[in-house]
């Protein structure tokens, strides 16, 4: 039986009429066009589905839609303001993470919740903060630096405040 | 020589904001208004009759919109080659047979998924099955089932011959008999997968005056468009293969796949734009993955460790059609012979028909699994003879202007370089020999080995060539129309660099309009490794015409010698005036007045081995190959559990002959990337396949490298060649050379620390445990 949900992606409310079993993922891009959150297996494996639930990285393919009410969901089209990069985007551009992109926001968007939990991670952290997202092109290598960058950015930017 | 300014440099990518903002749009993110979902019922048999199809209960299910079978289609058949001796060998829906689990056998277009799932569940298709072959060796069997009882194979003693190569120079036999030593030995490699995250996926939209609109995630859009529209029974016109995106591809989405067919022929039923998405589990399951090899191989070397007579005789499964299986073989013979002088070589190489799912080319495409026989039993050799594993590669290895048995040259050759390079930064000479030596008291045992390689850079496949059209802006900016498809290595940022550097134009201020069959031009595709040479090449060409036709506006407005006049951040001026410029801009409206309106236009165009009528034989090698080929010697360093048989890769040094990186950023990217899909070669992935069915369709159970499993990677470029403005450049390919050298040199590693040869792949502690005699 159908239902109507309220959900609360990137501070914008929708009214959404799901079915008990509809996936947030299957929400975000197949009713509301947020394309930047990717399906690769669609069952838990790969991490492209990533999405920030109340700041914490989750799968949307595994998660139902019908649990996401009153929560506060950020996706990758919710981290630009004002066309502004934030410091992780610009670091991945910049540091060479990204190359075909299909992992990329996901990427983005778990080293983001990673970096506002915990400022100044170590390698360990990062890997540990990372493990669940697969990625083809890059070796890891490059998200790496880009992370340990985007920490150093924010960092001096604490120090300037 | 004016100083570089955005050639060489570590430009950002230019797709780089899209897509860490979610923006970027790839196949699978079109949703257009009407779209409905399509889905492809797959045999469950390895090889059956097909006695009836029944879709009529699954016509007329709820939300179905269209169901369509072999029946439907015009039974034109198509193979990744085409040629007199190798027909097509594969209809895009199956007609009277299928011959793999997973083969295309209908498709249904309706409102949604669930509602294609359901009309797939109600067509009743009755087989009869037949007797199947899935190892190679038993198919050649003269009383193996035959897998194509009816299609013109190669006549050979064997069976189920889909294709040979032979090539021969010298003399083998008198080689070996002047050898001071023979070794003989079988390599086998096994079966992965390419690991694309984004799934393969295609969207066709039919509009009304008949014109077939494709999106599809692909390698490039022209060969698509070749092989639907012929399919289809279209004029090529009529079909239109669009750019989107790729999320990795990797060499699984070259060919037309049975979805691309399916969604083209369902929208041209409908009416309606249809899109079909391969699930992860059919990817694992039904499409083509990479192609495991059995090497024979057989080196005869002086006492000097010089090579003397090599022979080969490579087996390929190519599965149930022919796919790249045939390509595979002739290309194992280039791979077989480039690196090293061999004076005396014979090479036969066989495809051979299995009922195991469709084989596609897979980064480095026989390269990985040439270099690991070849480079293992190098060091083999090198022991027996006790040269050091260094030494032995730089005797044998090929200089600058060699010429190669085929009549291609290797033109400028960094090989002994990379060698010494390589060996050079990780003191391989000193470790080498220390991991065996240092007792059998310890766990954890580190070893060090070596490995060499050389990769080709385009070569005469259809498409064949690039052209690139350079367009300037009346502000003074610069447009390029590229048919080249940026797959995540970078393509379109290379050629904004390329055509920057020509014109003095900010890389921000080019901008790229890409990989659309209708508006672009024609480009040899991002599967051949010529993108940096043949495209970039095109698109200097291009540029290089701007700014020539530039240069004589600005001869005449500044009443100067062409010769006398510098090209410089978006404006020319006279030596030694600089003051008096004149930008871009200006020229450009002077030269609308003075030429009644025609504005600056170039257009450049670039095929590799230009005076070439075609590609060499696949069937005995001859003709020329390609003009353009990088070399690399990686080096890799590993710890090995002797408790466990586990092996970590400690460290990956590569140094190659790129010519020059046009971007090292980039460069740096692909080598890293290569590096870790060799380590999940090495020590991780594996397709397990049982009568031609996947056991382990999925990421769990296909174990990819992670970032736990991260590579520590270095880098070091041995520059051989150059760029100049105006002047024709020969840089190298990067994108699949770098993962065969470091498998082997991991194998060799594994050996340097416990004393064990591994003969095949992947490297599993099972086989480290045994060779230790940990395990009976």
């Amino acid at each position: 039986m159908k239902t109507i949900i309220e959900l609360n992606i990137n501070d914008e409310v929708f009214e959404m009429v799901i079915e008990p079993r509809t996936t947030l993922l299957e929400v975000l891009r197949e009713h509301l066009a947020f394309t930047g959150t990717k399906e690769a297996c669609g069952t838990g494996e790969c991490g492209a589905c990533t999405v920030l639930i109340e700041g914490k990285p989750k799968l949307a393919c595994l998660t139902l839609a019908a649990e996401c009410a009153n929560t506060r969901i950020t996706t990758i089209e919710g981290l630009v303001h004002d066309g502004q990069l934030t410091p992780v985007q610009q670091a991945f551009l910049e540091k060479g993470a990204v190359q075909c992109g299909f992992c990329t926001p996901a990427m983005v968007l778990t080293a983001t919740a990673l970096l506002e939990e915990n400022p100044n991670p170590t390698e360990y952290d990062i890997k540990k903060a990372l493990e669940g997202n697969l990625c083809r092109c890059t070796g890891y290598n490059k998200i790496m630096e880009a992370i340990r960058e985007a920490a150093k950015s924010g960092e001096s930017a604490r120090n300037r405040k | 020589m004016s100083e570089l300014e955005y050639v060489g440099k570590s430009v950002p990518r230019k797709d780089g904001p899209e897509k860490v903002t979610g923006k970027a749009l790839y196949t699978t993110d079109l949703r257009p208004p009407g779209m409905l979902t399509g889905c492809i019922l797959r045999s469950p048999h390895p090889h059956a009759k097909i006695l009836n199809i029944d879709v009529s209960r699954a016509k007329s299910a709820p939300g179905v919109k269209a169901v369509v079978t072999g029946q439907d289609t015009l039974g034109i058949k198509h193979a990744f080659v085409e040629t007199p001796r190798y027909p097509p060998d594969q209809y895009p829906l199956a007609m009277d047979r299928v011959r793999y689990v997973g083969e295309e056998v209908a498709a249904v277009a309706a409102s949604d998924l669930d509602a294609a799932e359901e009309a797939l569940s109600l067509i009743r298709v009755d087989y009869e099955p037949l007797p199947a072959v899935f190892d190679p060796i038993e198919a050649m069997d003269p009383s193996a089932p035959e897998v194509h009882p009816n299609h013109p194979k190669i006549k050979e003693s064997f069976h189920n011959i889909g294709g040979k190569t032979e090539s021969a120079w010298g003399n083998v036999e008198e080689g070996f008999a002047r050898s001071h030593i023979v070794m003989e030995n079988r390599f086998e490699s096994h079966l992965r997968t390419h690991g694309y995250l984004e799934p393969q996926v295609t969207l066709a939209a039919i509009e009304p005056n008949g014109k077939l609109n494709v999106w599809t995630s692909s390698q490039g859009p022209f060969i698509k468009r070749a092989k639907l529209a012929r399919t289809l029974g279209l004029p090529e016109s009529s079909v239109r293969v669009q750019k989107t995106y790729v999320g990795g591809a990797f060499g699984g989405k070259i060919d037309l796949f049975s979805h691309e067919y399916c969604a083209a022929l369902l929208s041209m039923r409908t009416f309606r734009p249809v899109k079909i998405t391969a699930s992860r589990e059919d990817i694992f399951c039904a499409y083509r993955h990479g192609q495991p090899l059995i090497v024979e191989v057989k080196t005869g070397v002086r006492k000097d460790g010089t090579l003397e007579a090599q022979q080969f005789r490579v087996i390929n499964s190519c599965g149930a059609y022919r796919g790249s299986g045939v390509v595979v073989i002739f290309l194992s013979w280039g791979f077989a012979m480039l690196p090293y002088r061999v004076p005396n070589l014979r090479y036969e190489g066989y495809a051979v028909y299995t009922n195991n799912p469709i084989r596609c080319p897979q980064r480095g495409h026989g390269a990985p699994q040439m270099r690991f026989a070849i480079e293992s039993q190098l060091d083999m050799i090198a022991e027996a003879l006790n040269i050091d594993p260094v030494e032995i590669r730089l005797r044998n290895a090929r200089h600058s202007q060699e010429q190669l048995p085929n009549g291609d040259n290797v033109h400028n050759c960094g090989l002994s370089d990379c060698i010494r390079e390589a060996a050079g930064h990780t003191e391989l000479k000193q470790k080498y020999g220390r991991g065996r030596a240092e007792g059998s008291t310890g766990r954890y045992k580190r070893g060090i080995g070596i490995g060499v390689s050389a990769y080709f850079g385009g070569s005469l496949i259809y498409p064949n060539s690039s052209s690139v059209v350079v367009k300037m802006n009346d502000d003074g900016t610069a447009t390029v129309l590229t048919g080249a498809l940026d797959i995540g290595q970078g393509a379109e940022t290379i050629l904004c660099q390329i055509v920057a550097e020509e014109l003095k134009i900010p890389i921000d201020q080019v901008q790229v309009i890409a990989a659309d069959t209708e508006t672009t031009p024609v480009d040899i595709g991002s599967w051949i490794s010529g993108n940096a040479y043949v495209t970039g090449n095109a698109a200097r060409v291009a540029a290089g015409e701007v700014r020539k036709k530039l240069l004589e506006l600005a001869a005449e407005a500044l009443e100067a010698n062409i010769g006398d006049l510098v090209v410089d951040e978006k404006s020319v001026y006279v030596t030694g005036s600089p003051e008096s410029r004149l930008t871009y801009q200006q020229l450009l409206a002077a030269g609308v007045a003075k030429n009644r309106g025609d504005p600056v236009i170039g257009e450049g165009h670039w095929r590799t081995m230009r005076d070439e009528p075609a590609h060499p034989s696949l069937a005995t090698t001859k003709g020329r190959w390609s003009e353009n080929y990088a070399f690399d010697a990686q080096v890799a360093e590993v710890e090995v559990d002797t408790e466990t048989g586990k092996v970590r890769l400690l460290r990956a040094v590569t140094a190659h002959d790129c010519g020059f990186p046009i971007n090292p950023l980039l460069v740096q990217g692909q080598i890293d990337g290569q590096v870790s899909m060799a380590l999940g070669h090495a020590l991780m992935e594996e397709v397990v396949m049982e009568n031609g069915q996947t056991l382990n369709p999925n990421w769990l159970e296909y174990r990819m490298p992670c970032i736990h499993n991260l590579a520590p990677s270095e880098h070091i470029d041995v520059i051989t060649e150059s760029f100049e403005v105006g002047r024709a450049y020969r840089t190298k390919e990067v994108g699949e050379g770098y993962v065969s050298a470091i498998l082997a040199a991991i194998a060799n590693a594994i050996y340097d620390a416990i004393g064990v040869r591994l003969y095949s792949t992947p490297f599993t502690p099972e086989k480290i445990l045994r060779g230790l005699g940990k395990l009976k």
